[in-house]
């Protein structure tokens, strides 16, 4: 079924400008939800769904809502891969990709690792008094610990953020620009390069890296496959990770009350790292498209319709989170969509909450005393495919 | 065509009836019995169908699989002797009147 690139007949549309999206998406989400809970909006050449029952239907309906999603930007980018794949191939590269990610694997095998590239970074700045949080260090703690749970020892934390960069551009490159392609055929070409001679080295000798689980799998995946899976996870894998850090601190230091509980009572970090990531979720839409008709929130939608699961408007339905718009970790607890639903549930979710919830922000907040914002961060937000500060700058008292 | 029953914490009993073959979180989703989230649909990746078997029915339901041990690890609401994921608990005749207690919280 070859992808419908209009609106299917009946549905609502809605024009939305995209550098309004970039800025501040949640009010017009907020609109959608309540007037056109499905709309074809043009200048995303999809349709939105953004109420949360919705995308929870639509999440656990993966043979109906398919996620290859023909002419993605991700696939022009990495090649096929496991995010735009349905089961059975999904199940198979899943299945090899996935035991590192397992939460028992990231406590015993890499926790430690983790730890200790956090005081490295925190060593180098911690004498200075500021910093950019982002910059200095959310950023290259997810890079190195990717590239740890991925087992590129070959790879610099830095070689890491620059490709995602670089792939990230290409992944949501609408304006066709060549440059940006040419930079996201350089990042993956040395991603391949990469890949090629770890998998080598750890056919021989495995050390429970996500290559070689891959490289081991029991149910075979070829070099390219694990080659563009690797992609995939450096293109989110960055940007997930530090987005929720830099997201979570900011709300912390609004809300001193909230951090002093937090410090007294750690097991409240969870708690933070769930709300922060429903709150200004990291990835904040994901497309599908339809393999039969369907009918969704009340339109009629043929094969072939292209539909954007809009889990950051879900995050914020008023019918599931009262006072949806406040960062409350008091609020009953309602699963949220940030890491996705269904067989696409996110693979780094045990990591990410760890390096965050146990790791980063604890850390953080111990070592650098009277931390205190230098700007408003609010005017640092940008994204709504992904949303995150792009800084976070902040001063403390140095030792 | 078993059935089985979901208590939930405050006491109250749903009774489902579901094929042989398919698994025990798929009648709870199917049927919308509160209290399994299964937010990964029965992939043993996310912890959020945890059930606690009676313990007249742990015998017969059996323990849990490695992966599954792992992540029982990491559920919301405490891991008891009893605890399973519903996603990994197949359905067949033998277990027909299964009795699972729904935990507190999933997430």
């Amino acid at each position: 079924m070859s992808a419908l690139t209009t609106a299917a007949p009946g549905a609502p549309v809605v024009d939305l400008d995209l550098d309004e999206l970039r800025r501040d998406p949640y009010p017009a989400y907020a609109r959608l939800r309540r007037t056109a809970p499905l709309a074809w909006v043009p200048s995303v050449g999809r349709h939105l769904l953004t109420r949360y029952d919705d995308i929870v239907h639509a999440e656990k309906l993966a043979e109906v809502f398919s996620s290859r999603e023909e002419g993605s930007l991700l696939l022009r980018t990495v090649g096929k891969n496991m995010l735009r794949e349905d089961d059975p191939d999904h199940r198979r590269l899943r299945g090899g990709a996935e035991p590192p990610t397992r939460p028992r694997q990231v406590r015993d095998l890499w926790a430690g690792t983790f730890e200790s590239t956090a005081h490295r970074l925190l060593d180098r700045i911690a004498a200075r008094g500021e910093a950019d949080l982002i910059a200095d260090f959310a950023e290259p703690l997810a890079a190195a610990n990717l590239a740890c749970v991925l087992g590129l020892r070959n790879a610099t934390a830095d070689d890491i953020a620059g490709w995602s960069r670089a792939m990230m551009a290409g992944n949501s490159n609408y304006a066709d620009d060549p440059d940006i392609w040419l930079r996201a055929a350089r990042a993956t070409r040395a991603i391949e390069e990469a890949v090629a001679e770890i998998a080598e080295t750890v056919r021989r000798e495995p050390d429970g890296s996500v290559i070689s689980s891959m490289v081991h799998a029991p149910e075979p995946v070829a070099l390219s496959e694990i080659q563009n899976n690797v992609k995939v996870i450096i293109g989110g894998g960055v940007n997930e990770p530090r987005d929720v850090f830099g997201v979570g601190a900011w709300a912390l230091l609004r809300h001193p009350g909230v951090l002093n509980r937090v410090i007294d009572e750690p097991t409240l970090w969870k708690r933070v790292f769930e709300e922060t990531a429903r709150w200004v979720s990291p990835i904040g839409m994901y497309p599908r498209q339809l393999t039969r008709d369907y009918e969704i929130a009340g339109v009629k939608l043929p094969a072939g319709s292209r539909v954007a699961l809009v889990i950051a408007s879900g995050n914020r339905d008023e019918s599931v989170f009262e006072r949806a718009a406040e960062f409350d970790i008091d609020r009953p607890h309602r699963p949220h969509l940030a890491f996705g639903g269904g067989p696409h549930f996110c693979m780094g979710a045990w990591v990410a909450r760890h390096e965050v919830s146990a790791l980063a922000w604890p850390l953080v907040f111990n070592r650098l005393k009277a931390l205190r914002l230098t700007d408003d961060p609010a005017d640092h937000l940008d994204g709504w495919v992904f949303r995150g500060l792009t800084s976070l700058h902040v001063t403390w008292q140095a030792a | 065509m078993p059935t089985v029953i979901f208590q939930s914490p405050d006491g109250t009993e749903r009774k489902v009836t579901a094929e042989s073959g398919t698994v025990l979180m798929q009648a709870a989703v199917a049927n919308g019995v509160a209290g399994i989230v299964a937010e990964c649909g029965g992939n043993a990746s996310c912890a959020t169908c945890h059930v606690y078997v009676d313990p007249r029915h742990t015998d017969l339901v059996g323990p849990p699989n490695d992966v599954e041990d792992e992540m029982l690890d990491f559920t919301a609401a405490e891991r008891r002797p009893t605890s399973r994921l519903s996603c990994q608990i197949q359905l067949s005749d033998a277990l027909d009147g299964l009795v699972v207690h729904v935990p507190e919280g999933q997430v």
